[in-house]
C-alpha cells in the first residue's frame, strides 16, 4: 500500500498494520478440528454384481461367455470349475492345511491355471460364483473375491448355500 | 519473506519495515527479531484448503464398534449407498438402526425385506438420480459366509442387486 493524497511534503503514513494473532488463531483451530475430527482408516469397496443367469447382458451373448464357480467344501478345500458356454474346459479341486495356505494355492492355481484359458478380451464378460460354507468365514471369503479381482475378473456373484457345514 | 536490505530497492512496506528496525535499534544492539507471519498465514491456508478438499471428497460411511471389516489388496471407492451391517455379535443393523438378530432376520425376514422396499420407494424423494439398486454391505471378518451369503440373497430379491462389500485398504 502506498500512502496517497499528500500535499508537499508532509505524508501522511496510511499503512495498517493488519493484526494477525486472531487470523492464525482460527486456521489453527481450524486444522486442529479438521485433523480430529478426519477419519484416518481407509474403506474401500468391493462390488458384488448378483444378477448373474438372471437376465443376460446382450454384450455377453454376442461373445463367448466364462462362467468360473468356485466351491468351497470346507475352509481348506475347494472345487473350481471354468466353463466356456456351459462345456467344462477345467475342473480343479483346491487344498491345503490351513485356510491362509489355501488362499495362497488358489491364487496360484487361478494365476497358471484359470487366466491363461480365458482370452484377454473375454475378460469383461467373465463371470464368478463363488459358493461358500459355513465353515468359512467372512475374511476368507473377501480373500478368495480378491484373487478373482486381482486376476481381473470383476463380475463375480455370491451364491448362498444351505446345509452345507 | 527476506527483507532486502538496500532501501532503494525495497517495497514500501518493506521499506516501513526496515526504518521501524532501524529506528528500534538506533544507538542499542536489538535483541527482538521480526518474525514474518505471513508465510505462516500461507501455509495454515493451504493446509485447510487442502484437508477440507480430501475430507469432502468421500462420502462418510459410519462402521459399527462391533465390526472388524476384513482386510483387501484391491478396493474401490465407497459410494454413497445405504448401509447394512451385521455385527460379531450377530445382531443386523440396517442405516445404524437395529433391524433384529441375524438368527430372527434369516427364519423370518419380513422385517428387513419391508425395510429394503420402503428405502427403495422412497429412493425418489431423497435423491436426484434413480434407484441403483446399491447398497454397502458391512460384516464382521469372523462372521459365517453363510450367513452373509443368505442375507445377500435377501438383498437381491429386494432389486439391491450391487452389493459394495465394506473392506479395510491395506
Amino acid at each position: 500500500m502506498i500512502a496517497g493524497g499528500n500535499n508537499g511534503n508532509t505524508k501522511k503514513n496510511l499503512n495498517a498494520e493488519l493484526n494477525l494473532t486472531p487470523f492464525i488463531d482460527l486456521l489453527s483451530t481450524c486444522i486442529c478440528f479438521l485433523l480430529i475430527s478426519a477419519v484416518w482408516i481407509e474403506i474401500g469397496n468391493l462390488e458384488i454384481k448378483q444378477t448373474m443367469g438372471k437376465s443376460a447382458d446382450p454384450l455377453t451373448q454376442k461373445n463367448d461367455s466364462f462362467n468360473l464357480d468356485l466351491t468351497y467344501e470346507g475352509p481348506t478345500k475347494l472345487k473350481l470349475k471354468l466353463k466356456q458356454n456351459g462345456k467344462l474346459l477345467k475342473d480343479l479341486i483346491v487344498s491345503a492345511t490351513d485356510s491362509k495356505q489355501t488362499i495362497q494355492v488358489l491364487e496360484n492355481a487361478i494365476k497358471g491355471e484359470i487366466v491363461p484359458l480365458i482370452p484377454a478380451k473375454a475378460y469383461q464378460f467373465a463371470n464368478a460364483a463363488v459358493t461358500p460354507t459355513e465353515s468359512v468365514n467372512y475374511g476368507q471369503l473377501v480373500s478368495t473375491l480378491d484373487i478373482l479381482r486381482k486376476n481381473k475378473i470383476v463380475n463375480i456373484g455370491v451364491t448362498a448355500t444351505v446345509g452345507k457345514k | 519473506m527476506r527483507l532486502s536490505q538496500g532501501k532503494v530497492e525495497a517495497k514500501p512496506f518493506e521499506r516501513h519495515l526496515i526504518n521501524r528496525r532501524r529506528k528500534r535499534s538506533a544507538g542499542k544492539k536489538s535483541t527482538e527479531f521480526v518474525l514474518m507471519l505471513t508465510s505462516m498465514v500461507d501455509m495454515f491456508s493451504i493446509l485447510v484448503i487442502f484437508l477440507l478438499q480430501t475430507f469432502s471428497n468421500s462420502p462418510e460411511i459410519i462402521t459399527l464398534k462391533d465390526v472388524n471389516l476384513p482386510d483387501s489388496l484391491t478396493p474401490s471407492a465407497v459410494k454413497s449407498a445405504p448401509v447394512l451391517a451385521i455385527s460379531k455379535s450377530g445382531d443386523i443393523f440396517l442405516d445404524q438402526k437395529l433391524i433384529g438378530s441375524a438368527k430372527e432376520i434369516t427364519s423370518a425376514p419380513r422385517k428387513l425385506l419391508d425395510q429394503l422396499q420402503s428405502i427403495r420407494k422412497n429412493w425418489k424423494s431423497y435423491h436426484k438420480e434413480d434407484f441403483s439398486g446399491e447398497i454397502n454391505f458391512q460384516a464382521d471378518k469372523d462372521t459365517s459366509s453363510a450367513l452373509v451369503s443368505q442375507v445377500m440373497g435377501l438383498l437381491t430379491s429386494t432389486e439391491f442387486q450391487s452389493i459394495q462389500l465394506a473392506v479395510l485398504g491395506k
